[in-house]
């Protein structure tokens, strides 16, 4: 009991961990441009003071395994009152909280540190570094909360952090549209996670997720699975179903995973926290938070759906991967896939399996893309790996590092990308048979797409000064151009520290996870209750044969050869042809949405702007207008009701409302007060009608 | 009071008339001040003599002052519109809903029963007694009210400067 | 015939229609700015009647009023503060010319 008593305590101190970041974020929103050297410090000093508390978090929690149950302090508070009904915020410390804030501390301090050498010669250094502290401070304060309000309002913290460092250079037009996709299609997601919240809450009166009486939202969770909800789902199965929907959003899982490959026009530091440590990280970590809800609807099909929305992505993605030239792209559709098998593993119902590949997905992402950074950076901003190559010789740091990331994403034996990629596989494999083949094909073509890249990056020869004869097929040409001749060099030692120190992680924190010990040691520290999933040589062998039979395939069509020219054509397009392009289209997606629903919006658009030059000018007619089209909705309402359907009405109603709302929209403040004014006497009316 | 009422109601809805209505803006101002003095008066009248004052204060001392500077700064100092009309587009619509709203306000204070109401007790609202509570009940919204001011005024400096800085 | 609350109601909403009409009518934002300031005081001058006749005994009614002045106040600041930027950029302040805000 004195434990937890310690761990109440060290709860109740839970808020330091955001804190800090929070204040180094407000005081570098004051600092003048060249005071660059006080805004890394302080962003950096504030992380690692941050990555101290957390670590002590952490440490407190691992004496907690001794017992059948999760060691798990709470500090709940007041926020305020009305009435009867009091609002209540609150931190946790548990092994996931505690895991997490320690992950995203620890990898962010060192993103952090390397990002002071990649935005070396930016003009807006301090702007950057007070959104990097404010996105940690998010994140963190996602990771800590014990509520779902306080939860959701980080959450939409790190939603507008990323806004604004994905579109940090935004004079770039792809990078303004980047930052615009990213916060527009998370905010579909979002509509789904806000309509939970309010469920969660109609249904068991409180956003707390746990409570030191037992009455938290996560412990009634149980209840909510003998109530029925909508589409045949039970009440929990339908929360589960929402709050996925906003976790599809942030951690981009298909058909919402557009905006992940996007955001890689941010600074590369950015597309690190970003992909690892942060905001991909927030909806799988939210899913794992809310766990016990998906488990109490495990009944309905929520589960499943979660699982194959996961395999699909893990797919997908990763056949995407294998056709793109730019570094990064492949990069950020590897981080879609990545994601794609952890919500699979959350879906199989291995809640473990699922956070243990975030924690070591994210070192080593991070490793890989801070790794990216420091290529691009050694070869002056060059971001198509066509025109790379050679670079083992020149920077033979940044290539060891870069080796060992490959190696732990492509799931070497031993590395921490095999252990747990073998334990999503598991769980898959135990739940679901199709899925777990689907999923070892996708771990397949991961090792094959990074061997690729490791080939065409780091071995042959240097292409970089090759006139281009190419065609400016890729939104990057053009910043290599004024370079091309430079030869490549090895970056300062503020880029290679952090990508040496998270390969270390890369190669060994797997073996936390290692189900060859007595017992899963991640496994029991996580949840001490639940057994590890029975060992399966088949899956395990399957696994290692598959990852090396892609590096294998890789070597055989990249590594015989490497490219001579950087306009060679890709020897796997050679052999795919078609495929290929459509892979390297990304299977048309973004022209999908862009051929339905955005052209349609815009035929809206042009429509209604035809009407509205077609209508004359006068505010007596917008009223005449408003008085037709609220008949005209009479009318359409009225043939609904009686003729079942009627397009013809529908459409009337459209036009009839586009009339108005043109007519309206003119500009004239002035007749906006009308408005207003018609509106103030349209409410007297009524008042008087009534 | 009832003289007083009707001839100061007279002078102040005098003064909004024309305030709205004239040509030359600084006639305009000034028919605002007249109109603001009957306010005023008004206040004294039903023994609320700090917000007569503070009418006064605040919106003849300020107001109307920064409102002729605004006029000043905008235009020739006489302040007399161009050739153009004094009015906008549309100009009658505004008066037909303005009338409508009169019309339907006026309707509903006829009908209701609370408007009988006529003049009771004593009042204590003597200044004493209003500073007491503006720093013991109400300290909370006071505070707020004076970082209100602090933050439209230092709004309408960076407005108004905004040109200047961007040229620098 | 006494005075009564009607009275100093249908005084303030005269005086209310007649700053509505000001500000949806005048081509001059400061006049319109003006006419707001107005409808603003008609409204005080409602609430003050109110305690007059009403609720004599607390000062609520009054504490209101006064933060009413005390925003209609940084109000006219702010809104004539923007009419002069506007002016600086348009060299003009007719309303009717001021379409930026179209969509």
């Amino acid at each position: 009991m004195e434990h937890a008593e310690h761990l109440n305590h060290l709860a109740s101190q839970q808020w330091l961990i955001p804190f800090f970041p929070l204040v180094a974020a407000a005081i570098q929103s004051l600092l003048k441009k060249p005071a660059r050297k006080l805004s890394a410090t302080l962003t950096i000093g504030a992380m690692g003071i941050s990555c101290a508390f957390a670590l002590r978090a952490f440490f407190a929690t691992l004496g907690g395994g001794h017992h059948e149950e999760v060691a798990r302090g709470i500090a709940n508070f007041t926020w305020f009152k009305f009435g009867t009904t009091s609002l209540d915020l609150g931190f946790v410390l548990d092994p996931l909280t505690a895991g997490m804030a320690a992950m995203v501390t620890f990898v962010g301090f060192w993103i952090f540190v390397n990002a002071t050498g990649y935005m070396h010669d930016d003009e807006n250094f301090t702007r950057f570094f007070c959104f990097l502290s404010l996105f940690a401070a998010s994140m963190l304060g996602l990771v800590v909360s014990n509520n779902l309000l306080l939860l959701f309002m980080c959450w939409e913290l790190v939603g507008l952090c990323s806004y604004l460092l994905i579109g940090f250079w935004y004079f770039k037009p792809s990078a303004a549209a980047a930052m615009k996709k990213a916060f527009i299609t998370t905010r579909v997601g979002d509509v789904g996670f806000f309509i939970g919240i309010l469920m969660l809450y109609q249904h068991t009166g409180t956003l707390n997720l746990y409570t030191a009486e037992g009455t938290g939202a996560l412990q009634q969770a149980g209840g909510l699975a003998t109530l029925t909800g909508w589409w045949g789902l039970s009440v929990a199965g339908t929360i589960a179903l929402m709050l996925f929907i906003g976790a599809m959003g942030k951690s981009a899982q298909f058909p919402l995973h557009v905006w992940l490959p996007d955001a890689m026009e941010g600074p590369t530091p950015v597309s690190a926290l970003i992909h690892a440590a942060t905001m991909v990280a927030a909806g799988v970590f939210m899913v794992g938070r809310m766990f016990p809800v998906f488990t109490a609807g495990a009944g309905d099909w929520v589960m499943d759906f979660v699982m194959w929305v996961g395999c699909i992505t893990a797919v997908f993605s990763a056949t995407i991967a294998v056709a793109q030239f730019d570094i990064k792209r492949v990069l950020a559709y590897s981080t879609c896939s990545q994601l794609g098998f952890m919500v699979m593993a959350l879906g199989a119902g291995g809640f473990v399996a699922g956070q243990f590949h975030l924690l070591t997905h994210a070192f080593f992402k991070a490793l890989l893309f801070l790794g990216s950074g420091c290529v691009i950076i050694g070869t002056h901003h060059e971001q198509d790996m066509r025109k790379m190559g050679g670079l083992k010789k020149y920077m033979p740091i940044t290539f060891w590092c870069y080796f060992t990331g490959y190696l732990a994403l492509s799931g070497f034996p031993l590395t921490a990308g095999f252990f747990s990629k073998d334990e999503v596989l598991l769980e898959t494999f135990h739940h679901n048979k199709a899925a777990w083949g689907l999923a070892t094909f996708a771990a397949f073509l991961t090792a094959f797409y990074m061997t690729r890249q490791m080939y065409m990056v780091f071995a042959g020869k240097w292409r970089g000064g090759e006139e281009s004869h190419h065609g400016h097929g890729h939104a990057h040409d053009d910043h290599g151009h004024g370079h091309g001749g430079h030869e490549p060099n090895e970056v300062p030692w503020n880029m290679w520290l952090p990508i040496a120190v998270l390969s270390i992680f890369a190669l060994f924190m797997g073996w936390l996870g290692t189900p060859w010990f007595h017992d899963n040691l991640f496994h029991h520290y996580l949840a001490p209750e639940e057994h590890s999933p029975e060992h399966s040589n088949l899956v395990l062998w399957l696994s290692i044969g598959v990852g090396l039979f892609g590096i294998f395939l890789g070597w055989l069509i990249y590594g015989r050869k490497t490219m001579e020219h950087a306009t060679d054509a890709d020897p796997l397009a050679v052999k795919l042809g078609g495929l290929f392009t459509a892979l390297n289209r990304k299977w048309y997606i973004d022209e999908l949405y862009e051929a339905t629903i955005i052209r349609l919006t815009m035929a809206l658009g042009v429509f209604f702007r035809a009407v509205d030059k077609a209508v004359v000018d006068g505010i007596l007619h917008a009223i005449a207008w408003v008085a037709w089209g609220i008949s005209q909705v009479v009318r359409l309402v009225g043939d609904d009701l009686i003729i079942n359907g009627s397009f013809d009405a529908g459409c009337d109603g459209v036009r009839g409302s586009g009339r108005i709302l043109a007519k309206l929209q003119n500009g004239r403040v002035q007749n906006y007060l009308r408005v207003m004014a018609v509106g103030v006497v349209l409410l007297l009316v009524v008042y008087f009608v009534k | 009071m009832n003289y007083a009422f009707w001839i100061i109601s007279a002078i102040t809805l005098l003064g909004a008339f024309l305030a709205v209505t004239l040509r030359n803006l600084v006639h305009c101002v000034l028919s605002l001040i007249l109109f603001f003095l009957g306010v005023a008066a008004h206040y004294f009248l039903l023994r609320a003599d700090f917000l007569g004052a503070v009418q006064i204060l605040i919106y003849i001392g300020a107001v109307a002052v920064l409102i002729l500077f605004a006029i000043m700064l905008t235009r020739n100092v006489t302040g007399t519109e161009g050739p153009r009309e004094v009015f906008g587009m549309k100009w009658w619509s505004g008066g037909v809903i303005a009338a409508a709203v009169a019309a339907f306000v006026l309707q509903a204070i006829k009908a209701d029963s609370v408007t009988a109401a006529t003049s009771t007790t004593q009042a204590n609202s003597s200044v004493a007694e209003i500073g007491k509570a503006l720093v013991a009940d109400w300290v909370v919204p006071f505070e707020a009210m004076a970082v209100l001011l602090t933050a439209a005024l230092i709004g309408a400096v960076v407005i108004a400067l905004e040109e200047v800085m961007r040229r620098r | 015939m006494n005075i009564t609350l009607g009275h100093y109601l249908a005084l303030s909403t005269i005086l209310f229609a007649v700053g509505l009409a000001g500000a949806l009518t005048r081509r001059n934002a400061i006049i319109v700015l003006m006419a707001i300031e107005i409808m603003f005081n008609a409204a005080i001058l409602n609430l003050v009647a109110f305690w007059h006749f009403k609720v004599f005994a607390t000062l609520t009614a009054q504490m209101f009023a006064i933060f009413a002045v005390t925003i209609a106040a940084a109000e006219s600041a702010v809104g004539l503060a923007l009419v002069i930027a506007i002016y600086r950029h348009y060299r003009s302040v007719d309303v009717d010319e001021m379409k930026a805000l179209k969509g």
